[in-house]
């Protein structure tokens, strides 16, 4: 007999940190949904949301200091599990300096600065740490397909 | 991946469709898009995002500031048929209210 709750599905990535690759996890989110099939579609939206959110910052990081030589990388680890949908990333760009517990959103004719915002208004739990050159962000959508 | 389409109606409104993700990378061809109805006098513009299956914050930074263009020339950017995933994120950050989408293009400038 097929096992009703599949165990957790787990896709990784690792690739030079450039807007470009935001298409590829994308592709990578598909991949994840086709092999669960039970996710429901609202909480695909708000993880996928999320993770793109996070990248695009790794991304904007990525460029800021721009330093001949040294490649920027991120690897993302995307999760599915029976309760929770799990994102991990890690990234060699220079420290992100933000706190997250006080992340607002601008104001109606910003152009910028709502990416966080947005990523804490549909996560369950946001993390990030600094590890020595790298920097490690996790972020947690709770199923609600159940 | 994504492609536009841009085309003017006989009212002179600029129509853009957005067909797939806008992302970091498409809201930059986004932003070129609407910048150039703009420069080239079409100051009233629609964005049909009816087949725009995902928008994050740099989408709207692109419609925020074609929204700001368009007002500046004595126009306006309307919004029509969002998506599921689109309305979530203008619910999100109270943009809404905003961009207060219409439900169809032709009539978004209509009285």
């Amino acid at each position: 007999m097929p096992d009703p709750t599949p165990s957790e599905e787990r896709l990784e990535l690792s690739a030079p940190a450039t807007p470009e690759m935001l298409d590829l996890v994308h592709e990578v989110l598909q991949r994840l949904w086709v092999a669960r099939p039970d996710v429901g579609e609202p909480d695909r939206v708000r993880f996928e949301m999320a993770v793109i959110e996070v990248l695009g910052n790794i991304v904007e990081h990525a460029y800021e200091l721009e330093r001949p030589g040294g490649e920027r990388r991120f690897d993302v680890s995307l999760c599915a599990g029976g309760d929770d949908l799990v994102a991990t990333f890690g990234d060699n760009g220079v420290p992100a300096a933000l706190d997250l517990s006080d992340v607002t959103m601008p104001g109606e004719d910003a152009e910028s600065g709502r990416g966080l915002a947005l990523t804490a208004a549909v996560v369950d739990d946001l993390a990030y740490e600094r590890v020595g050159d790298r920097n490690h962000w996790r972020l947690v959508c709770h199923r609600h397909d159940g | 991946m994504i492609e536009f389409d841009v085309s003017t109606t006989a009212e002179g409104i600029g129509v853009v469709v957005p067909r797939g993700r806008l992302n970091m990378v498409s809201a930059r061809q986004l932003k070129e898009r609407l910048d150039e109805l703009v420069s080239a006098g079409t100051t009233r513009i629609v964005v049909d995002m009816a087949e725009t299956t995902f928008l994050d914050s740099s989408g709207l930074g692109a419609l925020i500031a074609g929204l700001k263009a368009a007002r500046q020339a004595g126009g306006d950017l309307r919004v029509a048929r969002p998506t599921e995933a689109v309305m979530t994120v203008f619910r999100l950050t109270n943009l809404d209210k905003v961009l207060r989408p219409r439900d169809d293009v032709e009539g978004a400038f209509g009285a």
